[in-house]
């Protein structure tokens, strides 16, 4: 007797690309659908009567330009939105490395040494809370120009998240491992490299992730308040002061998504750098 | 072996918040020697990380030094290696770079070379050549604590500290890093201190083992020595002898401590009622049936008729645990073999006088000598009889089994050896064994015979393991059996209440002593509080009765006297001096030169005739001579000639026995 064999309901492609697409299928239909019904629901709230803000299609119509040309550069601060873009970026890059260099050492010096701790605590409990925007014109009065003052407004705001993880990782590092480096009777060097710094590793990284998401508010906030300069802040004022609200829309969706990838690239040297078991 | 690590009089204490300090150990004197396996065992908290902290520096005493080879340890070092509990292997770091960062660390002038191939034998050595790359995260909990100890190894170090190396972990993966670490410390000849729980861990592994008394203030309670020869092998150390001679020595030693952490935690204010000065007593008893005063004084309310509300009756396995209670303080009162107070008086326990008095002699007669039933089945009836056995069984060893060196029965069953002519100590061995261990003692062949009390007799022969082949009917008819002990000084605290005790107790042998209440008395005796055996082993009624038949010869019962004419409950100063003269013979205590002045103090004659005047009880009696069975006559008036007229006795040593401490002088 034979036995009749079923064959699979959904057919299999040959080709790998539409397999693995098929695969993800269930992870990338929810959100699909979700954007869809966002997208359908503010185009219904722009065609009630009254609605001051353009809808979706109102925007593309209006910024089609932008969004095909991204690269055009005509002198000044007329360019494309990718220098726009860049431009700001470069600014974050800067400033955040500083953040960054800054923020761990100083870390590190207020975990390791308790004096140091109660000396300095208390300034910066203070000087964290201030936000981003207020530091703008002390930073403008002080350096009197419209770049380094943004900088400035980075790394102030950057440092805080780094330092202060950084500061807790190092205390947390858990006993055993100071016990393993008395007995063994590592020097300092020793300690540092191979105890210190891998044990506070998780606890930094958080903070340079949570820097980078604050670094990037903060630099739009900056370059809001400092008028001609090339930046995607700049450009978001702007196209206000223009009544261009699509661009402003736009230029809103081009923000949140470079904000996006900036974090999956923290995200993604993260692994490259911590073993698996420690994340 | 010289000494190695010196712990001296160490202290330590911590400071809590809000003032003040919590002593967590006290005093601790310990020296070990080079190339010695020494384990410390103990309860939570009571210290032995601390102590473990302090030998290899982590931490400092507060009082007193460690000194590793003559020098003060002041802060850890690779010479002391410790294995945590927890690894403590670093994550970010393959098994092979774990042991390369201390044998870099520590063998800095070596070559690369060297150090790689040191760490490469260790890794061999703890059998993880095929993991050497993995990371920790990779690996169970048997191989981390494998690659700590290689790693602790890997430097040479003098002194290995193991902290919990093993509670992590489970039974089967323990047992085999158990057997590694015996092979690597025999090969490598490493002096260790191990921090463990396991009891059975202890026994295996290490040469001594340090017992830890609970916290606060701990200092050590005793160290064992294990005799058991090396190379150990898991499977076979239990085979050894002393196996679980030194396991239950352990238990024991934890269990007391655990009993003395819960009596700290109850509140022990005195409560005073009555005109009393304490109503709420512990009492210690072991089971037999010649407690029956005590569990009778309980249940039919004597004690609360002499205004003792709160009489908690304490349930001890063995005469050592009535000795740890009352030396500890924990017991108020117990009842004691008579010799138990001469004895502690003496300094038998550990060499450390302790004045105990006794009021009341609660029991009369009621012991017996039983032989195993291979000695009946080979004709052996009589004491002359069981000479002729031994003489011809020479090469046999045989054992007998007593409860306590200073219970009668012992010092009987020596009286009837001897008499016999048998030494007790060359032509036989006698061994302590709880009561209620004799019977399984007996039926499992590690034992030839015990003698002991009631009902453990007349079960041994009921079952068919045994035969009585003497009572004290012909050894010493009336002898004294269990009397009331308390501590001098508690009886000078506390005279009303001993006076109240007495009473309660005197009343309470009257009533066993009644006929009519036989039956109800056996009900007693039975429950699980208090003798807790089959009803029909206990007999109370006088003898003449179905027990001693004569279908069944050999199986007689001693019947126990507990209140009769001629005031048999008073202590008897004649008695003790027997007493006396018995315990130097065998060498359980010297002789005091100053016997009449302790004579005096044990005999508390005037609680007794104050207790029996209260109660209404004749107490009138005619001091008489002792009439043992071999008729020696026993001279009170010159011990010393009698002792030295004596044919089999030890060594015995005369000398002045001091129960105070010397008294300052006035300015």
């Amino acid at each position: 007797m034979t036995t009749v064999q079923r064959r699979s309901a959904i057919p299999t492609f040959d080709n790998s690309f539409i397999s693995r697409l098929q695969k993800q299928l269930p992870e990338l239909v929810p959100p699909a659908i979700a954007i869809a019904i966002f997208l359908v629901v503010w185009q219904l709230f722009s065609w009630t009567p009254g609605a001051t803000l353009p809808g979706p299609i109102q925007v593309v119509q209006d910024t089609w330009i932008l969004i095909f040309w991204p690269f055009y550069d005509r002198g000044g601060i007329d360019k494309g939105l990718f220098w726009q873009i860049l431009a700001s970026l470069q600014r974050v890059a800067i400033s955040y490395s500083l953040a960054a260099i800054v923020g761990i050492s100083l870390g590190i010096l207020i975990g390791t040494n308790k004096i140091m701790s109660k000396a300095l605590d208390p300034i910066f409990q203070l000087l964290r809370t201030v936000p981003p925007l207020a530091w703008v014109p002390i930073s403008l009065a002080a350096l009197r120009q419209n770049e380094p003052a943004a900088l400035f407004v980075i790394f102030i705001t950057a440092i805080w998240p780094i330092l202060i993880n950084t500061a807790v990782g190092v205390t947390q590092i858990p006993q055993d491992y100071n016990n393993v480096a008395k007995v063994l009777q590592l020097n300092k060097k020793e300690y540092f490299l191979n105890i210190l710094i891998p044990a506070a590793l998780p606890y930094i990284f958080t903070g340079l992730r949570i820097a980078i998401g604050l670094a990037w508010l903060a630099i739009i906030a900056a370059e809001i308040v400092m008028s001609g300069i090339v930046g995607i802040g700049f450009f978001i004022w702007n196209a206000y002061q223009n009544n261009a609200v699509s661009e402003v829309i736009l230029a809103l969706v081009y923000i949140g998504i470079v904000g996006l990838l900036l974090d999956k690239l923290m995200a993604w040297v993260q692994t490259l750098i911590l073993p698996a078991e420690q994340k | 072996m010289s000494i190695f690590v010196a712990v001296d009089q160490v202290d330590k204490a911590f400071d809590l918040k809000g003032g003040g300090q919590y002593i967590a150990l006290k005093g601790i004197d310990l020296q070990i020697k080079k190339g010695e396996f020494v384990s410390l065992i103990g309860h939570s908290g009571c210290g032995k990380s601390t102590l473990l902290n302090m030998i290899a520096g982590l931490d400092l005493p507060t009082e007193g030094m460690v000194t590793l080879e003559g020098k003060r340890i002041t802060r850890p070092g690779p010479d002391r290696m410790v294995v945590f509990q927890n690894y403590s292997l670093l994550p970010w770091r393959t098994v092979s770079e774990n042991i390369a960062l201390a044998v870099d660390a520590v063998m800095k002038d070596l070559p690369a070379g060297e150090r790689r191939a040191i760490v490469e034998r260790h890794i061999d050595m703890v059998g993880l050549r095929p993991h050497a790359d993995k990371a920790p995260g990779m690996l169970s909990g048997g191989q981390k604590q494998r690659v700590a100890i290689a790693r602790a190894l890997a430097t040479c170090p003098k002194l290995l500290l193991l902290d919990e190396p093993f509670g992590a972990l489970d039974a089967l993966t323990r047992g085999n890093l158990q057997e590694q670490l015996i092979q690597i410390c025999e090969q490598n000849q490493v002096t260790a201190v191990m921090v463990t729980h396991d009891v059975d861990e202890a026994v295996l592994l290490s040469d001594r083992i340090v017992m830890l008394t609970n916290g606060p203030e701990s200092k050590i309670g005793d160290i064992l020595d294990v005799d058991i020869p090396r190379p150990r092998k898991r499977m076979e150390v239990v085979e050894h002898p002393s196996y679980y001679s030194l396991r239950s020595e352990m238990i024991y030693f934890l269990n007391q401590q655990k009993r003395i952490k819960q009596i700290r935690a109850r509140k022990t204010a005195n409560i005073s009622r009555h005109g009393l000065e304490k109503v709420n007593l512990e009492i210690g008893f072991v089971p037999l049936t010649a407690c029956a005063p005590l569990a009778v004084a309980k249940e039919k309310g004597f004690f609360v008729k002499h205004g003792l509300d709160e009489v908690n009756l304490v349930r001890e396995t063995s005469w050592r645990g009535i000795v740890d209670g009352v030396t500890g303080g924990y017991l108020d009162a117990a009842q004691m073999p008579s010799g138990m107070p001469m004895w502690l008086t003496l300094g038998g326990h550990q060499n450390r006088p302790l004045p105990v008095v006794t009021a009341l002699t609660m029991t009369r007669n009621g012991n017996a000598i039983t032989l195993s039933k291979q000695f009946y089945d080979q004709g052996v009836r009589t004491l002359a009889d069981f000479k002729r056995y031994l003489l011809a069984s020479s090469h046999l060893r045989h054992t007998l089994g007593v409860v306590h060196p200073s219970s009668m029965h012992n010092m009987l069953l020596r009286y009837w050896l001897a008499a016999g002519g048998i030494d007790p100590d060359q032509d036989v061995d006698i061994k302590t064994i709880p009561p209620a261990q004799m019977v399984a003692d007996l039926k499992a062949g590690s034992i030839d015979g015990y003698s002991v009390g009631e009902p453990w007799n007349i079960r041994a022969a009921a079952e068919g393991i045994g035969f009585t082949i003497a009572t004290d009917l012909e050894i010493w008819l009336g002898h004294p059996g269990k009397v009331l002990g308390v501590r001098e000084n508690w009886a000078a605290v506390y005279p009303n209440t001993h006076i109240a005790l007495t009473k309660a107790l005197l009343e309470a042998c009257f009533y066993c002593s009644n006929p009519e209440n036989a039956e109800e008395i056996r009900q007693i005796l039975a429950q699980r509080e208090y003798v807790s055996t089959d009803i029909s082993y206990i007999q109370i009624d006088e003898p003449n009765n179905i027990t001693c038949s004569l279908d069944h010869p050999m199986r007689e019962y001693a019947h126990h006297q507990f209140y009769a004419e001629s005031a048999i409950n008073r202590p008897s100063r004649t008695e003790q001096i027997w007493i006396m003269t018995q315990l130097a013979r065998w060498g359980e205590t010297p002789f005091p030169r100053n016997w009449v002045e302790i004579v005096e103090r044990i005999c508390r004659v005037g609680v007794f005739s104050t207790a029996a005047r209260e109660l209404g009880l004749d107490i009138s009696y005619i001091r008489q001579p002792i009439q043992l069975f071999d008729d020696t006559p026993f001279n009170t008036d010159d011990p010393i000639a009698y002792l030295n007229s004596l044919k089999i006795k030890r060594d015995f040593s005369v000398a002045e026995v001091i129960l105070d401490q010397p008294r300052g002088m006035a300015a």
